[in-house]
């Protein structure tokens, strides 16, 4: 079974799978990306079914990436997001020619604006906010930098929302097409909405730093964007790499020269119109 | 539907090994292949030197390009986590007069030889005298490494049969240290004398000290042929190849390894450690020293067994414990470290373990 090969971002990712769901995840939410055959690729991601009567009984689905098992197996009705979560793991462990910070990332005007959050603080609520308002989607999980160039590279893909960002995303967008929404490994609800068509047109076109903000959702607080020193920012983002370590000097040097070209600020807010308005002005002067 | 094998291609990786210039004629998909089995067996670093001289497809496709620029990282990263680690326990033992050696993979890359390129290490092998081990075990303990919890019967496994203690495990970094008091366990049959390896020890680049070039190759010899499991041991061959071609430049070298063979017992493990890196890698071995060597051969019908078993595992059997030669090779390096009721007591309360 030789599978696919799906372009997405710089990444051309092979998947092989013998479970359904895999193929219904990729036709409702990859609909748009170019598709070949083929064998090859920067990853190898196959989702396989465990043999034998648990196949008929309570199927499961092991992830095989690049002929490593990093999980342990998942219900087979989440073979789709496992999928996701392999590409999460390889593009964390296995795409060391860019840095790879933990980060949301937009782009406006031809400027990145780089979401770094902890978990829980809001960052792909903002983000599918923001792509909501018209912001291309580089990636609600990954911010690729190329230390040769110092661009940021896209990586549009479905931007995953728990619990209840859920509920505000869909209040937000009548249009737009989610995947089947399911309770992960951690006990959380998540779903998986389909990236924007303009960004997964415009996958190949990288862009230059603009703004570094440090978001943090808070109940009712009124927004507060402040700039924050760069030393600040930059002890953020290369705490939130994933290889950094990998690439020594020279992650060190492409992180702090992001952190040079761009306006570093945090950001609290409790309400997400408010939010979204000041971004769209701070992304305008 | 057809079943989906997506196991790492070990054969493929064989092949490989023994005729790295097959690399240059491979399809970006095929060099693909062979560079996630030989992540999966840890040779990662092996197959980043074989592009660094120039063994790559010459058409490969760009996103293998960038696997190779991510494999590149991967193999100096493996390498500085482990002279930082090097470099700690150095700073723990600065002021005391503490004699220690490193080990193994460390050693490798700590001396500059060829395994030690782009290595993934995962513990730290050191070598102390057997009446230090206290000491040893405080200095460490001043300097942030514990013992993490372990249940008495492995605390007791370690300690009275093994020749290290427990792992020690770095209480910020996770980093793991296995301090050892002889290079075979206490219970084996086979005794190098621990204290002849310290005296011969070679000094390195800043303090440093590693084994002797006989005393490494006959170290790694024994960890492959006696003491490991040589299921999952096709590193270990490697290793001994790329030593045995490094050092046997010098020819001092075959004779301080044959008399050293002999003067810390360990014949037949350097026998079989001449006799399978030759078969499988060409190693160049001098005729007199092949001839000396094949004094220590065992009888016949062990050689034949012994043969079967190394040809069934090496190139297939890494990971896949199910089969018959992986198990027979597992018992075997049991049965060469305990004596027999021991080993079977051993086991079975490991086997017991795994399917609680």
């Amino acid at each position: 079974m030789s599978g696919v090969q799906v372009s997405i971002g710089p990444f051309l990712v092979r998947v092989r799978s013998d479970l359904p769901g895999v193929h219904e995840y990729l036709s409702r939410l990859y609909s748009d990306f170019p598709v070949t055959a083929g064998e090859g690729g920067h990853f190898d991601i196959a989702v396989v079914a465990t043999r034998g009567f648990r196949r008929w009984m309570r199927p499961q689905a092991n992830l095989i990436v690049n002929g490593e098992r990093p999980f342990l197996p998942l219900p087979g009705n989440l073979a789709g997001a496992g999928f996701e979560w392999s590409l999460n793991w390889c593009v964390g462990n296995q795409a060391h020619r860019w840095v790879a910070v933990h980060a949301a990332v937009l782009e406006r005007n031809g400027r990145t604006l780089i979401l770094s959050a902890e978990s829980g603080a809001g960052k792909s609520t903002l983000c599918a906010a923001l792509t909501l308002k018209g912001w291309r989607l580089f990636s609600d999980e990954f911010a690729l930098i190329d230390p040769e160039s110092g661009q940021l590279a896209p990586l549009p893909r479905p931007i995953s929302l728990k619990n209840a960002s859920i509920e505000i995303i869909r209040s937000r967008s009548r249009d737009v097409v989610f995947g089947t929404e399911g309770v992960d490994i951690e006990k959380a609800r998540f779903v998986h909405m389909k990236p924007p068509f303009d960004s997964v047109q415009r996958a190949r076109d990288t862009a230059a730093p603009g703004w570094v903000v440090l978001p943090r959702w808070v109940a009712g607080r009124p927004t507060a964007l402040e700039s924050v020193p760069k030393a600040h920012a930059l002890l953020r983002l290369t705490d939130q790499s994933f290889n950094y370590n990998y690439l020594g000097v020279k992650g060190y040097e492409c992180v702090a020269d992001l952190v040079r070209r761009s306006a570093c600020y945090t950001l609290e807010y409790g309400d997400l119109d408010d939010v979204l308005t000041r971004l769209q002005l701070l992304a305008s002067n | 539907m057809p079943r989906l094998d997506a196991a790492p291609d070990y054969s493929l990786l064989a092949r490989v090994l023994r005729d790295p210039a097959t690399l240059d004629r491979m399809s970006s998909e095929t060099f693909a292949r062979a560079m996630d089995a030989a992540h999966s067996a840890r040779l990662l670093g092996w197959l980043v030197e074989q592009v660094r001289v120039g063994h790559v497809p010459a058409d490969a496709a760009d996103w293998l390009r960038d696997r190779l620029m991510t494999a590149d990282a991967l193999a100096r990263g493996y390498e500085r986590a482990v002279l930082w680690e090097i470099d700690r326990l150095s700073r723990a033992f600065l002021d005391t007069d503490q004699t220690w050696i490193l080990l193994k993979g460390a050693a490798y890359i700590a001396g500059g030889l060829p395994p030690g390129r782009g290595r993934r290490v995962a513990d730290i092998d050191v070598l102390v005298p057997r009446a230090d081990l206290e000491r040893v075990e405080k200095i460490l303990q001043e300097n942030g490494w514990e013992f993490p919890e372990i249940n008495a019967y492995d605390n007791r496994y370690y300690r009275e049969w093994m020749h290290e203690l427990p792992p020690m495990v770095h209480r910020d970094r996770g980093s793991v240290v296995d301090i050892h008091h002889a290079i075979l366990p206490r219970t084996s049959r086979l005794k190098p004398s621990t204290e002849r390896l310290l005296e011969r020890a070679t000094p390195g680049a800043e303090g440093l000290r590693t084994l002797c070039p006989a005393h490494m190759v006959l170290h790694a010899a024994a960890h492959l042929f006696h003491d490991g499991e040589i299921a999952g041991a096709i590193r270990d061959l490697v290793d001994l190849d790329q030593l045995l071609r490094s050092f046997g430049q010098d020819e001092s070298f075959w004779g301080a390894l044959l008399g050293e063979a002999v003067a810390l017992d360990l014949t037949r493990p350097a026998y079989y450690a001449l006799r399978y890196a030759h078969r499988w890698f060409d190693t160049p071995l001098p005729g007199d020293v092949a001839v000396a060597a094949s004094a220590w051969a065992p009888p016949a019908a062990v050689r034949r067994l012994m043969d079967a078993l190394v040809q069934r595992t090496i190139p297939e059997g890494f990971r896949d414990t199910s089969q018959a030669a992986v198990f027979a090779l597992y018992v075997r390096s049991h049965w060469l470290r305990m004596p027999p009721l021991q080993v079977i007591r051993h086991l079975t309360r490991k086997s017991l373990r795994t399917r609680a």
